[in-house]
């Protein structure tokens, strides 16, 4: 596998000789070393390490893209990727409106690290196997609970960029995740599971300290008898009312009403063939009242901590901190350079790709809601009669990102600001706009929290991406919730 | 990249040699990819992606690991085997899982084209481009892919498993819309020879239907017989192979089939294999232990007949592999990758005039599980939906939201289309027909 003077010479070689045959090209190297530990019932479903290594070289022909990626990396495969990129460019030609314009960037020579004070690569892997199956026994100890899933994953990004306008940026990115998952099974139809610290566990940019933060010990013996507790809960009735989410679903409805909704190349129509169109077109920026006044919400790589935590974007775009919605008023989008200049703006910097081997895509960062004020249970008991629902467990919404059908693993029905009954298969939906337009109150800063999602998808050929969503509990008013008896 | 099969197992070969393990068993897949991407009329995206990565699972002192690389330079392999050898000392024992076995060669199938495999940028840009002028001379943006892909891959273990294959695919697929007037279209046409491949039809299909469906009015929803085009049963078929047809969540006792071997699931009209020598879209005729691929019925006349196991599936449940194992590196367990429904004898056009009152589906957008225990979906309708009424189509209609029980659906089908399609979707192909279903449940209408 190449070493380090190899990718320099490659990259170099890119943004040198790159205009020999582009108008623009950029060279983007990624080594990710990736490991996952999965338990089932205490035994080892899974270990495994993973590394992947190659790059991958994007040009501009005349206006119009090609691309081409390799496995490994030395300076006859560049040249070789250069050329190929070139003529698919060529290729593209063939069937274009309008040259491809880039919104400038700053041309920077830098790097950046992922701050990490544990290296989750560094730490025996007996002691995580160890960890979790420790783990494991706490979760059966209750008596009646029957299933149960532990698992933490980590996973190091090593890129190298170089374009042919100068800039050379080396960034190391490093995540780390885990979770358990703990239930009762009595036949097919009488299951149950809680998430803990949220469905598909947490997932955070740093090292081996976030899984000792999540202190997952602590919530065993809580989580299991919810478990218990939703066996024989009735599912939530139907009903429209005044709706509270956790964080970690909220988290949720962010990514799907407004992170993938905001992605100015699906705007403009580029994932209309998969994962739809927005809603959110460009005559609607400025005017358009996408949420409450209370509803501010931004794209920002340059949080701590997320999975859409970085230094640049993969075309070499500095991380920014950017307002989407200011008060309610959609104001601007995730982009791209390309995107971004259709508007006579400039890019906020989220085009990213999966590996070496995917093109960037206008991806969502960490998409983060501003918080409020008070805590958790204040808004409860500033609720005379509604639902609390907590911790992913379904989603899906329509191809324009207008209607949605979310559920949580668990209910509890609120009266006269107190939880009450317990309730399972708490599903709510709505449109979006008129969802976001009804949230009266998001609790403050001390509730708040980034919550990862390791796993969105887009693209074709389909990638996934590692987005972060950041918010605190919030309420909205007569909401659709529950299923028909 | 190496693209010989002798180079490939040479290379396997080799490594296998040098393992630490007490048996070893190493796969190899390689992908070369290309993509021609298409929006609002113009090719937006254009790649070539390639790659080839090995995984490694090995035995020592009867503990399993696995590890995984993409340097398969004699440094690369053998570093993942040491790795592998690593984690395998860290691990307790597997009782349940001894050995590999040596497996007898798969039969070849016939799914690799030349001509696929060569295709070059010009050729996909040239039909995109002929689809786009189609397009514009009725009103109406495409967007869409036409992707070209050749896959190997290889199974060899140190027990004298050897197991080949090369296939390549070509896909075409389009979305038509006129945004002005909600009008929405989507065809799909995918084989492993290019030359079959009649993108011009499938272009103006979707072309077609965008602007039949022009200005579509809203509908109440409630529950309606519904006719599916071919990928809307694909669709739905696709999680049912995820909720019913997986060895191990049946031997675990979550399948929708468990302890139901032999009962009446869905309507008799119903009979659903896992054939992976479909001639008209060979499948992989191995799987990723080495293990030659079974024909598996899996419903027969509405009942319940079977499942598809990898040997570890197969060990909970007391039988044997159907060889549906995914990759080493994968903890999902096994399901099915090629499951073909029997035809009917009606065409769309006779289940359309036999349909008082009724919606024609093209297909679903983001089916997802709403209630797993009962196999409960929910999803929109996207891309063409219309009013029957009266045994003829009447307006387009504006999406509605779908919340089918997936054994409901498959036992409230009245009529089954003669004419199959292909249908691949997240690595499975099924090879569908249209059907008829009486009373799906609608909960939501787009206004």
């Amino acid at each position: 596998m190449a070493d380090l003077v190899q990718i320099e010479k490659a990259g170099a070689f890119v943004a040198n000789e790159g205009r020999r045959v582009a108008d623009y090209a950029d060279f983007r190297s990624v080594r990710i070393t990736s490991e996952s530990i999965d338990l089932s019932g205490g035994a080892i479903d899974k270990v495994d390490r993973t590394v992947s290594f190659g790059f991958a070289v994007r040009v501009l022909v005349r206006g119009a893209w090609g691309f081409a990626a390799f496995p490994d990396c030395d300076l006859a495969s560049a040249e070789a990727a250069l050329n190929e990129a070139a003529a698919i460019a060529r290729a593209s030609a063939k069937l274009m409106a309008e040259p491809v314009v880039l919104a400038p960037v700053v041309v920077v020579k830098d790097e950046y690290q992922t701050p990490v004070q544990i290296d989750p690569f560094a730490k025996p892997l007996k002691e995580k196997i160890d960890y979790l199956t420790s783990l494991d026994a706490l979760l059966r100890q209750t008596e009646g609970i029957n299933r149960s899933t532990t698992s933490m994953s980590f996973r190091r990004e090593e890129k190298w960029f170089y374009s042919t306008e100068g800039s050379v940026i080396t960034q190391t990115i490093v995540h780390s995740g885990g979770g358990f998952t703990v239930g009762s099974m009595k036949s097919r139809r009488e299951m149950s599971e809680r998430s803990y610290p949220t469905s598909g566990g947490q997932h955070k940019a740093g090292g081996y300290e976030i899984i000792e933060a999540m202190k997952l010990d602590d919530a065993c013996e809580e989580m299991a008898q919810q478990a218990l507790a939703l066996l024989t809960a009735p599912p939530l009735p139907e009903q429209t009312t005044d709706l509270i989410l956790s964080s970690d679903l909220l988290s949720l409805q962010i990514h799907e009403s407004i992170g993938h909704p905001l992605e100015l190349d699906r705007v403009f129509g580029a994932e209309r063939n998969f994962s739809g169109t927005s809603f959110a077109t460009p005559d609607k920026r400025g005017t358009l009242k996408y949420g409450s006044d209370i509803v501010t919400v931004t794209t920002d790589p340059t949080a701590t901590g997320g999975l859409g935590t970085y230094g640049y974007d993969d075309e070499g775009v500095p991380a920014q901190r950017v307002a989407m919605i200011d008060k309610g008023v959609l104001v601007n989008y995730l982009s791209s350079r390309e995107t971004a200049a259709r508007l006579g703006l400039e890019s906020t910097g989220a085009m990213r790709a999966e590996s070496w081997a995917d093109l960037p895509l206008v991806r969502m960062t960490n998409t983060n809601l501003a918080p409020g004020s008070g805590t958790l249970e204040e808004l409860i008991a500033d609720t005379e009669r509604g639902v609390l629902i907590q911790t992913p467990a379904s989603w899906t919404i329509d191809d324009k990102r207008e209607n949605f059908q979310l559920g949580g693993e668990i209910a509890w029905e609120i009266v006269n600001g107190k939880r009450g009954q317990i309730y399972s298969a708490g599903v709510y939906s709505g449109n979006t706009v008129e969802f976001w337009n009804s949230c009266d109150r998001i609790c403050g800063a001390e509730e708040w929290k980034l919550w990862g999602t390791p796993n969105c998808g887009k693209g074709q050929p389909g990638q996934n991406m590692r987005t972060a969503q950041g918010t605190a509990p919030a309420r909205f008013r007569e909401i659709n919730v529950g299923q028909p008896a | 990249m190496l693209t010989a099969k002798d180079d490939i197992l040479a290379l396997l070969d080799s490594a296998l040699g040098r393992s630490p393990g007490d048996q070893t068993e190493l796969t190899y897949i390689s992908g070369r990819e290309a993509t021609t991407r298409f929006a609002e009329n113009v090719i937006h995206q254009n790649m070539l992606s390639a790659d080839a990565r090995v995984i490694v699972r090995l035995i020592k002192d009867g503990r399993v690991a696995v590890s995984s690389t993409n340097d398969l330079t004699e440094n690369g392999l053998d570093r993942a085997m040491r790795d592998a050898a690593q984690l395998a000392a860290l691990l307790e024992p597997d009782g349940d899982f001894p050995s590999f076995v040596k497996s007898p060669a798969a039969p070849a199938v016939a799914a690799f084209h030349p001509g696929t495999d060569g295709c070059d940028p010009a050729r996909r840009a040239d039909a995109v481009a002929a689809i786009a002028a189609a397009a514009n001379d009725r009103g109406v943006q495409t967007a869409g892919i036409f992707q070209t892909e050749t896959v190997r891959t290889a199974v060899v273990n140190s027990l004298g498993t050897r197991q080949y294959n090369e296939e390549t695919s070509a896909e075409f697929s389009v979305s038509a819309s006129d945004d002005a007037h909600e009008g929405q279209g989507w065809a799909h046409g995918v084989r492993r020879d290019i030359d079959q491949l009649e993108t011009t039809v499938v272009g103006r299909t979707a072309i077609d239907k965008a602007v039949r469906s022009r200005d579509p009015q809203t509908v109440p929803p409630g529950e309606m017989t519904v006719i599916l085009e071919p990928a809307a049963v694909g669709q739905l078929l696709l999680f049912l192979g995820f909720l019913a047809f997986s060895g191990k969540s049946f031997a675990q006792g979550r399948s929708l089939l468990a302890g139901r071997i032999g009962e009446q699931v869905a309507g008799e009209n119903i009979t659903i294999i896992e054939d992976p020598f479909l001639p008209e879209y060979p499948g992989l005729p191995f799987d990723y232990e080495g293990v030659p691929k079974q024909k598996v019925t899996l419903i027969e006349n509405g009942l319940a007949r079977g499942v598809v196991h990898d040997r570890s599936s197969a060990q909970m449940a007391g039988t044997t592999s159907t060889g549906h194992a995914l990759p080493a590196d994968n903890a999902r367990g096994p399901y099915p990758k090629n499951m073909v429904v029997q035809p009917g004898d009606a065409t769309i056009e006779e289940m359309i005039a036999s349909t008082q009152h009724g919606l024609l589906i093209t297909h679903f957008w983001y089916l997802n599980f709403l209630n797993p225990m009962r196999g409960q979906m929910t999803g929109s309708t996207r891309d063409g939906t219309f009013l029957i009424a009266n045994g003829g189509i009447g307006h387009p209609v504006r999406n509605l939201r779908a919340t089918p029980a997936l054994l409901d659906v498959f036992s409230r089908v009245e009529a089954i289309g003669r004419e199959r399609v292909v249908y691949p979707q997240y690595s499975v192909v099924m090879y569908v027909p249209a059907m008829k279903v009486a009373g799906m449940p609608f909960t939501e209408a787009t206004e």
